[in-house]
């Protein structure tokens, strides 16, 4: 044993000058080295160090932006249609003809619909062009340009000239008019992908705000006054909770019929079981503090003690509910216009506008792409913002 | 514990209770009949629906009549389709969402919670940011657009499977994924975090100091006391499970509970949202209990008591 350790053993130069005592300050002992922090400045600064949280709340805050400038300044309307322009994809390939006196004539093939639209040099779709002849039978059409002869085979999908020679692509070009393209009945995907998002998150702010209110009257409530009346209100809770809710928000829609506030209003009335839960657990321990009782001595009234003292103590973990309400709200509003209960048309939520997309999926499948990335980035952005509040604000991981 | 599953079962019936005179009622307050149609029915044969339907009755009679209905469990007639119960339209759809939810139930189990333990298990490293980068995915995508681009990809293009219908036993698999995909990432997500923490407690230490063996230490100390949470939203998912059906059940075109129940809210036909509303509550309501009553089995140092004062 010991032979080993000697083995192992290596020799260590120490330096003269650290064998000296070391010398009590008094001052230097009460120095405090870090800057000292409160709570919600410590909060600040681990939200800031983190990174998808942060990503999170940029996207949110620019989404918010988009969806209240947005639409003022697209060209489009949600609601303005223009059925010769349905279903024109936000990029395609471009061919070009010649006639013999010059003039080029530059358009696109669109396969869903089987029809060439004329775009202008810039890039913008000047307008559909009429087949000079349709033979159903051979199913084939063909477009005059001067004196040139396009014939389009719709089985087969080609573009040739008459003598049977097939048309050459010209490059890729990004639709000008409609930078999304236009959905079924010819309105711009931009301008309603972005009127969607103003009600989206119009009714998952406003629902999330109602239930916010409810959740904390009820829940401070029921924490605050104990006993008796929390026994009852909280059973009450229960029996809420046990409630399929998504059952309730159909049924609420079905009696006030489809449309914005009703979804505002469906949304809004059932989903604050959560947040009284949370409320009322703070409030019961909350209550107990010493300052409760100083205010109570000084002759502080139950609501005064209650929106003074006991919520703005307990605003954290209310906070991350709160970010984590808004995202099921978008869930739940585009769940709703899904299965038809939702906003009604022509106004758009991203809701709509996927069922919409799935209607043409078949021959359009691209256009579900947009409303379908819109819900679940915001899903991603809220989430990822939850996750981060809920970290920042938990006082065991405080360093 | 006995009094415990009795107060729990007074509860149940209490909010039964609760459901059906809140639906019934919900039911009754929108604006219109039930054969209020485009079509103007002649006031006599008006006046012979109302009769045998019992309409024309006083509300609370209505109410009554209709609350004996539910306890002899007979929900009563549809009002769009001639000739059918409410109870005929539950049976010929329960099947098909019985066995679509529950297959979707044990993908959930079955993928959720090895996914997370595998996981917790290798944190920081690729298995982790793997299962953690699909399960994020899989939380922020609505169900309905895994299903619509799940269909279209592999029935529609690959043609692996059917467009619709459960003829061919490959018809389960789009449905029961995209009824799954959200509940898989959540269970994953969850069954991470609270392996994770319970990897930290101090009886894993003394366990593997009292010299176990690592799967012993692993299993039975490990995974018994991180799976408490897991169980604990199982009730809340077959719930979701149930309801999620609506849309994937329509986008599939399978003639389940939740397609019935959204072309009853279509045709407004009252008696069938009421009734299905009713069942899928009172489904739901089991479901929870029994869920609840599995926490006894897991976690011995849970001891349920009926509010001891």
């Amino acid at each position: 044993m010991t032979d080993r350790m000697t083995d192992q053993t290596v020799a260590i130069e120490i330096a003269p000058e650290m064998w000296v005592p070391a010398t009590r300050d008094g001052a230097a002992a009460e120095y405090i080295a870090a800057p000292s922090l409160t709570f919600w400045q410590d909060v600040r600064k681990r939200l800031w160090a983190n990174k998808p949280a942060m990503l999170g709340l940029g996207f949110i805050i620019l989404l918010v932006l988009a969806a209240i400038f947005g639409p003022m300044l697209s060209r489009h309307t949600y609601f303005e249609q223009d059925l010769k322009l349905s279903n024109v994809p936000p990029l395609f390939q471009t061919y070009a003809v010649t006639d013999s006196a010059g003039a080029t004539t530059r358009f696109f093939f669109n396969s869903g619909n089987l029809n060439l639209y004329e775009v202008t040099p810039s890039g913008e779709v000047a307008g559909l062009l009429r087949p000079a002849k349709k033979d159903l039978i051979k199913k084939q059409q063909q477009f005059k340009f001067g004196d040139r002869e396009v014939v389009l085979d719709t089985a087969k999908q080609q573009l040739s000239f008459a003598d049977g020679a097939a048309l050459a692509p010209g490059g890729w070009q990004w639709n000008m008019s409609n930078l999304l393209g236009t959905d079924q009945l010819g309105r711009d995907v931009l301008a309603r992908q972005l009127y969607g998002a103003r009600i989206s998150l119009t009714v998952a702010f406003v629902a999330t705000l109602v239930n916010f209110f409810i959740g904390v009257f009820y829940g401070g409530l029921a924490g605050y006054l104990g006993g008796k009346a929390d026994t009852i209100m909280m059973r009450i809770v229960e029996v809420i909770s046990t409630i399929p809710l998504t059952l309730y928000v159909i049924l609420i829609m079905v009696v006030f019929n489809s449309g914005f506030l009703s979804v505002v209003l469906a949304i809004g009335s059932v989903y604050w079981v959560d947040m009284a839960r949370i409320v009322r657990g703070q409030i019961l321990t909350l209550k107990q503090q010493d300052y409760v009782a100083a205010a109570r001595t000084m002759g502080a009234s139950t609501p005064r003690i209650l929106v003074r003292h006991l919520l703005p103590n307990s605003v954290g973990p209310i906070l991350v509910t709160l970010t984590m309400l808004i995202p099921s709200a978008i869930f739940i509003e585009s769940f709703m216009s899904f299965i038809g209960l939702g906003v009604t048309p022509p106004e758009a939520s991203w809701g709509t506008l996927t069922s919409e997309a799935v209607e043409t999926l078949r021959a359009y499948p691209y256009q579900l792409f947009f409303p379908a990335a819109a819900i679940s980035l915001t899903m991603f952005a809220f989430n990822f913002l939850g996750d981060g509040l809920r970290d920042a604000l938990d006082p065991r991981l405080r360093t | 514990m006995t009094a415990y599953v009795v107060q729990r079962l007074l509860l149940m019936l209490v909010t039964l209770f609760a459901i059906i005179t809140l639906t019934f009622f919900l039911m009754h307050a929108v604006p219109g009949g039930p054969f209020t149609s485009e079509k103007m029915l002649q006031p006599e044969i008006q006046a012979a629906l109302n009769a045998k339907y019992h309409l024309d009755d006083p509300l609370w009679l209505q109410y009554l009549n209709y609350l004996r209905g539910v306890l002899s469990l007979d929900l009563g007639p549809s009002f769009k389709y001639a000739g059918m119960s409410v109870n005929e339209i539950i049976a010929e759809g329960l099947p098909v969402t019985m066995k679509t939810g529950a297959l979707a139930l044990i993908c959930v189990v079955a993928l959720g919670v090895p996914l997370g333990i595998v996981a917790a298990l290798n944190r920081n490293r690729w298995p982790d940011t793997l299962v953690m980068v699909i399960a994020t995915i899989g939380v922020a995508v609505p169900s309905y657009v895994i299903a619509t681009v799940a269909l279209y990809v592999f029935a529609l293009r690959l043609g692996w499977v059917p467009t619709f219908g459960l003829d061919d036993w490959r018809g389960y698999f789009l449905p029961v994924f995209a009824l799954s995909g959200f509940w898989i990432s959540f269970i994953a997500r969850l069954a991470r975090s609270s392996l994770l923490e319970t990897l930290q407690q101090d009886y894993m230490m003394t366990a593997k100091a009292k010299g176990l063996k690592r799967g012993t230490v692993l299993f039975k100390h490990g995974l018994r006391n991180s799976l408490i949470p897991v169980v604990t939203v199982l009730g809340p998912v077959v719930a979701n499970l149930l309801t999620g059906s609506f849309v994937i059940e329509q986008i599939f075109a399978l003639p389940g509970i939740g397609r019935h129940f959204v072309l009853s809210i279509t045709n407004r036909d009252y008696t069938a949202i009421m009734g299905i509303t009713i069942f899928y509550a009172a489904v739901l309501m089991v479901m929870i209990f029994i869920v609840d009553m599995l926490y006894l089995v897991l976690d011995p140092r849970i001891k349920y008591r009926a509010d001891a004062k």
